[in-house]
């Protein structure tokens, strides 16, 4: 585990892919499943297999085994069997690394790095509008890592690469952040991992241990930021409607990628044009694919037509995701009111949102729409507040779907409701389990006052801070934090362990920080959470359990 | 002759708890970079967890090779012509490959050999492992084996209490639970074995709450045979979990053990697992 290797031979670059093919076919059908950018058609996998294949075949064809000779050939063959957008992106990275390669008999971490790095630039030329969050972003930060590693290390090959599959490990698990689809869908990028587990075949290769290869399998990178998992018929692309995957390869003389490039932007998305004057690869994503194939017979000759109907993909795509997710045939829907609280409920996998609470409750309509939107025949309702338990109810009688109604008063409530969801249980049970749930919560909530009022031995003037326990008035004050405090100082918390505050749209963090610092002090045993809600009217709204 | 059992160690079965059924057990590997070690044989459960928490290192582990396999069958080929081979989860681990490719290793050649993939791990294969031990040594055949291990797969039910999400999730094995990623809140996720993966049940929000689901879960059987109670580092909650089973159930024998450091690898610390095997024929 502690060799050292400086250089590499032509020979060894081939084998070094050649082993990286391997790797990546165990881990093809899992890349299939990521994939949802551009277009959710589950073949990026797939498509990155057969282009790194077409790779290494070409390579075994090369004149001499000069480093130089082997990334041509790498290069020629990829771009001969490019498939699919992450395909052709792939072979703009083979491309790259071939022209940093002319000349070169053997390959130096130095080089390397050098190539990925070319490879990175290149890609990124290919493209129309390129995307960050994809293989490109996974590509350009592993390469820029590599050259760093390579200035000081450059005569190690091994620690060029561990440090480029380091890299992109991360760069892939961050993908989610940069490309909003993906984070909605919970997935990281299906090109970029599927670039990672190339480079990281490759390492094995290096490191020598494509013995181990034979037993191990490659995983799948899981986002280490926040997810919000969808139900699959949700998971959205932003790219409609998918129209056709037109992939064709034009040769002929004197052609011209850019100016090619300039004649089908307009003719649809995810335009790929790449290649030399005798061969270039067009791959664009069109409702006519007849006017494409037009314009590059006026071109060329054309050979390798594929015209794929996506819609059709994507409902495979569709079916094999619903495998993947977690079977459950009851959807929970919410009523809730705030950007933070709204996460915090996408964030425990409720299946829909309705805005509303307090003030501005939905109609019945609004429910009504929703609950016959949700993709599940079997519905449990958390209104969430006090005035809309009643509009729920009224749902129940005007659809055919069976619907159960958890009478949440309070968003911790609904929290603690959907908190107890059981993903193993039927409808019956979980409504029993969430209504339960219910029990073990106390709600505070701190607002102010709308109008001067006297309730139960209680003065208020209009404005004026107060606090309900469970939706009983409690105490009024002036100052936010005090009347949080007294109302805390007016319950038993023995048997309590977590305090949960979301603070309100118009209250600070450090606002929140101040509270929660102030109960620590009082009840040292309590953990205090700190989650921004961003609701309406409440200053706080409090959880304990 | 009597058929012989084995397994890997991803069963927590220790030697006591084997005892004198004469069940073969072959290790994974615990990597903390350069360093290797046997799963249960050359670090200990306490050891492992400290480095888990402390050290800087993070862990990895490998399936045993076929030739540990192979090795394994060669010596109990010796004196039996049958090998009955259970192991974790084929989704998983590629252990159950390891264990099919050893039988091509062997020198002996013209013994019969059975793998199994259990579909589940730790105490879940663990308790189904020390039932086919028995079984075994009470002079049931191969055939009969396979069956009844079949079978008694299907009455045992693993659940379990994670801490944290974050070793899971580092280790890549989250398969299905990857929906309860993220949670804008901090929660506990309660997860079980389906499908062979590691799926979500629900969350609770402490560890008491956490202790109070498994045992209600216990005690939602009706006919309990046996069950396994085990802990990554919180001894005293698995001893709570015990207590509290047991003034209910006073005649069901409880497997203690701890969960293998190859699986506090994902478990992380404060995990706890509980199997329960229901009686045959309910």
């Amino acid at each position: 585990m502690t060799k050292k290797v400086s250089s590499i031979t032509g020979q060894e670059l081939r084998e070094m892919f050649a082993a990286a093919t391997a790797w990546l076919e165990k881990n093809a059908p899992d890349i299939d499943e990521l994939n949802v950018f551009p277009v959710p058609d589950g073949d990026t996998g797939t498509n990155m297999l057969l282009t790194m294949r077409s790779s290494v075949e070409e390579a075994y064809r090369a004149p001499d085994h000069s480093a130089s000779a082997i990334a041509q050939a790498l290069a020629k063959g990829a771009l001969l069997g490019a498939r699919g957008n992450s395909g052709v992106i792939l072979s703009q990275i083979f491309r790259g690394m071939a022209e940093d390669m002319t000349d070169k008999e053997e390959i130096s971490g130095a080089d390397l790095a050098r190539a990925l790095s070319k490879a990175a630039k290149t890609a990124y030329k290919g493209l129309s509008n390129p995307t960050e969050g994809t293989i490109l972003t996974v590509i350009k930060e592993a390469s820029s890592a590599a050259m760093k590693k390579s200035a000081g290390n450059g005569k190690d090959i091994i620690a060029v690469m561990e440090t480029t599959v380091s890299t992109a490990k991360e760069s892939v698990a961050n993908t989610p952040t940069l490309l909003p689809v993906l984070k909605e869908a919970g997935v990281v990028d299906a090109g970029g991992q599927g670039l990672y587990t190339i480079l990281e075949g490759a390492l094995q290769y290096l490191k020598g241990e494509t013995e181990q290869m034979q037993f191990k399998k490659p995983q799948v990178i899981t986002s280490s930021i926040p997810l919000t998992l969808r139900l699959p018929e949700m998971i959205a692309a932003d790219e409609v409607p998918y129209g056709y995957c037109t992939e064709l390869m034009l040769k002929g003389e004197d052609l011209d990628p850019d100016k090619i490039k300039t004649r089908l932007v307009k003719k649809g998305e995810s335009l790929i044009v790449v290649g030399d004057s005798s061969t270039i690869r067009v791959h664009i994503h069109t409702l006519d694919p007849g006017n494409i194939v037009h314009v590059a017979t006026g071109l060329g000759t054309i050979h390798q037509v594929s015209i794929r109907n996506m819609d059709e993909q994507h409902r495979d795509f569709v079916a094999a995701q619903k495998e993947r997710a977690v079977a459950t045939d009851v959807a929970t829907i919410a009523v809730v009111a705030g950007e933070g609280l709204e996460e915090v409920f996408n964030s425990l996998g409720v299946t829909a949102i309705v805005h509303g609470g307090q003030t501005m409750n939905p109609s019945t309509k609004d429910i009504l729409t929703a609950v016959e939107q949700v993709p599940s025949d079997k519905v449990i309702l958390l209104p969430n507040n006090k005035n809309i338990i009643l509009t729920a109810k009224q749902v129940k009688p005007l659809t055919k779907k069976m619907v159960e109604i958890i009478p949440t008063e309070t968003i911790p409530q609904g929290v603690a409701a959907l908190l107890a969801f059981d993903y193993d249980a039927n409808l019956e049970t979980n409504t029993s389990l969430m209504k339960q749930a219910i029990e073990n919560v106390k709600t505070i909530e701190v607002t102010r006052a709308v109008r001067s009022t006297q309730i139960g031995g209680l003065k208020i003037k209009k404005k004026q801070i107060i606090s309900l326990l469970d939706n009983e008035l409690i105490t009024v004050g002036n100052n936010a934090i005090e009347v949080l405090m007294d109302t805390l100082n007016k319950i038993s918390l023995d048997e309590n362990e977590i305090l949960t505050i979301y603070y309100g749209d118009d209250t600070t963090l450090s606002e929140a920080e101040k509270a929660s610092k102030t109960i620590r002090e009082k009840y040292s045993r309590l953990q205090v959470e700190i989650i921004r809600g961003s609701q309406p009217h409440y200053n706080y709204i409090i959880s304990v359990e | 002759m009597t058929v012989r059992i084995v397994t890997d160690s991803l069963s927590d079965l220790t030697t006591e708890l084997i005892g004198d059924l004469d069940i073969t057990v072959v290790p994974l590997t615990v990597l903390f970079g350069h360093e290797t070690f046997q799963d249960r044989v050359t670090i200990s459960t306490d050891d492992f967890y400290h480095r888990l928490v402390h050290g800087d290192i993070w862990p990895a582990s490998t399936q045993p090779s076929p030739q540990d396999f192979a090795n394994a069958y060669d010596k109990l080929a010796e004196t039996s012509s049958d090998i009955l081979v259970i192991v974790l989860s084929s989704r998983m681990s590629g252990t159950n490959q390891s264990a099919m490719a050893g039988k091509n290793l062997m020198k002996t050649k013209k013994i019969r050999i059975e793998v199994i993939d259990s579909q589940t791990v730790a105490s879940g294969l663990g308790l189904v492992v020390l039932a086919a031990a028995r079984k075994a040594k009470g002079g049931a055949s191969m055939d009969d084996l396979i069956a009844y291990t079949r079978q008694t797969l299907k009455r045992s039910h693993f659940i379990a209490y994670f801490d944290t999400l974050k070793y899971l999730a580092k280790g890549g094995r989250i398969g299905k639970a990857q929906g309860l990623l993220g949670s804008v809140l901090s929660i506990k996720p309660i997860l079980n074995v389906k499908d062979g993966e590691m799926s979500p049940v629900t969350r609770v929000r402490s560890s008491a709450a956490g202790i109070a689901y498994l045992n209600n879960y216990m005690n939602s059987f009706k006919n309990i045979e046996a069950v396994s109670i085990e802990h990554t580092t919180s001894k005293d909650n698995a001893d709570e979990l015990v207590r509290l089973f047991a003034a209910n159930h006073p005649k069901v024998p409880i497997l203690r053990s701890t969960v293998s450091p190859v699986l506090g690898v994902y478990g992380g610390p404060n995990a706890l697992a509980v199997t329960v095997l229901e009686a045959e024929g309910k």
